[in-house]
């Protein structure tokens, strides 16, 4: 198996280099996002004062600059690949290959993370001085980010592969994942960080998975949490990776036997 | 003239008639068209549970922005991206030469040919969030009732004048959908007034890729921000990017080499 992954990492990473433009604007999606609201809430805070709850211009630059970190460690586009695939029936020399083609993903999709983190790095640093950030984090809580952003990576894979599966049975995935980005839009901790969710959103924003992809992870990186309480919210990943795990294999196996390439 | 105005029909008739081939998508559609324009509209209120005004915006004012963000983009993705993707393909596969021998305008033909009709849903939207946000405000002058329709055209043309340079380059370099990528992956930033960006984002945003100013400046005016002279520079801003942006378009068109050629 180490051996296949060393393959089709270098595979990939060959593959990558030619699209070098193309990874780098990329990355630049997983930022611009980010800032836009940064910048909306060091205006509101402005307005107020400079304090919005626990947070002041320095703890909102923090937050948006750890937040784009995590969803760069974290996107997973494999929804979009996939229907593509099925669609054209692409899907089935892949489906004959030895390998569960979600290899083929797991490995394309670390590529693109090996090879944007740097220009993301710079271009971070770049606004944590222009916003001035001020971060809270303890060792022990870049101790707790590892772990935490692991599961957030695979909890944004999986879920992107549930998904992406549901192509077998229609070919509107494209719908289902828009509405998946704007639940993810509200419920994730981009808008707002979660604390700062007014009211019943910021329980149901516990209570759904997106924000164990993207907000947790970043308030534990920023230190924004209490450590009893990020090991809290990281037993909410636990639950969500083990709920989509067993979500996918049953939809896959499912799914698998429905599809028909086109034109068989 | 007239007869440019019967071609536009014609070309949207023809992609109408095409899109309403598949009913069940466009429905599809216009529910995610919805639920997007719903969901920013509830970001905004977030936003707005913590203050009554962003940098000078009240909440009125900021839903007649976001209600402009929806028609300038609506406007781009209505017929700007349909059309210049089609383009860019013309100049890859070298079939612009069909666009060429056609008696009319080649450039006319070429970036107002193509439609996503569905994207009208989202400008209808965009309309009744300007309109929900003008209903909050107690008096619209004059001035600014003539202002906003003129400041909305501007920005039409400032988007059309950017992304028809930006798509000449296909001219020379063939690939350049990275480019347009770039746009619209600015496009988002103009959800907010380009005035809470910080300085390199804000100039960004106003001259290279002014979507800030195409978005911001319509409801500018409806909140009486901007004087006669400011909408005047808008209006011959736009009217020299739109100058110079067909005169480079016609400097590539030069190099264009058809298929065979």
């Amino acid at each position: 198996m180490i051996r296949t992954y060393r393959a089709l990492l270098v595979a990939q990473i060959q593959a990558a280099s030619q699209y070098r433009v193309q990874s780098i604007l990329w990355m630049l999606f997983s930022v611009i996002r980010p800032v836009i609201f940064l910048a909306a809430w060091v205006a509101v805070a402005n307005s107020q004062g400079g304090q919005i709850g626990a947070y002041d211009v320095r703890d909102f630059a923090a937050y948006y600059i750890c937040l784009s970190l995590v969803s760069n460690l974290t996107m997973s586009w494999n929804a979009y690949d996939f229907e593509f695939e099925v669609r054209m029936g692409r899907l089935s020399p892949k489906l004959l290959r030895p390998l569960h083609p979600i290899h083929y993903s797991v490995v394309e999709n670390l590529v693109w993370k090996l090879t944007t983190i740097i220009p993301l790095a710079i271009v971070l640093v770049f606004v944590a001085i222009t916003f001035d950030a001020r971060f809270r984090t303890t060792p022990m809580h870049l101790l707790l980010f590892v772990p935490s952003v692991l599961l957030a990576a695979a909890l944004a894979f999986l879920s992107g592969w549930v998904l992406a599966t549901l192509a077998f049975w229609t070919t509107r995935v494209h719908a289902v994942s828009t509405f998946w980005d704007r639940a993810a839009f509200i419920f994730a901790g981009q808008i707002a960080p979660l604390a700062l969710l007014p009211g019943p959103l910021q329980t149901i924003a516990l209570a759904l998975p997106f924000g164990y992809i993207l907000g947790v992870p970043a308030e534990i990186l920023r230190g924004g949490v209490t450590i009893p309480t990020a090991l809290q919210l990281m037993a909410g990943q636990v639950v969500w990776v083990v709920i989509f795990y067993f979500a996918f294999q049953r939809v896959w196996r499912v799914g698998v036997r429905q599809y028909s390439a086109v034109g068989a | 003239m007239v007869r440019y105005v019967r071609l536009l029909q014609l070309f949207f008739r023809t992609e109408l008639q095409y899109e309403l081939e598949y009913r069940l998508n466009l429905v599809l559609e216009i529910i995610q068209t919805v639920v997007v324009t719903g969901t920013s509209v509830a970001a905004i209120l977030v936003l707005f549970s913590y203050t009554t005004i962003l940098n000078g915006w009240d909440l009125s004012a900021m839903l007649v922005l976001l209600g402009c963000f929806y028609l300038v983009q609506g406007f781009g993705e209505l017929v700007l991206q349909p059309s210049f993707e089609k383009f860019m393909e013309h100049v890859r596969l070298g079939t612009l030469d069909f666009a060429l021998l056609k008696p009319a305008s080649a450039q006319f033909l070429v970036t107002v040919r193509n439609f996503q009709v569905v994207q009208l849903a989202q400008m209808g939207l965009g309309a009744i969030v300007v309109a929900v946000g003008l209903s909050r405000i107690p008096s619209i002058g004059l001035a600014e009732a003539i202002g906003f329709p003129i400041a909305l055209l501007c920005g039409f043309g400032l988007i059309y004048a950017l992304l028809l340079a930006l798509s000449t380059f296909a001219f020379w370099f063939v690939r350049v959908d990275n480019l347009m990528a770039l746009y619209w992956s600015f496009m988002d930033a103009g959800r907010f007034p380009v005035d809470v960006y910080p300085g390199w984002l804000r100039v960004t945003l106003s001259s290279a890729v002014p979507i800030g100013v195409a978005v911001t400046v319509p409801a500018q005016v409806i909140a009486g921000r901007l004087d006669p002279l400011g909408l005047g520079l808008l209006m011959l801003g736009t009217i020299a990017a739109f100058v110079l942006a067909s005169w480079f378009w016609r400097l590539g068109l030069r190099s264009y080499t058809g298929a065979s050629a």
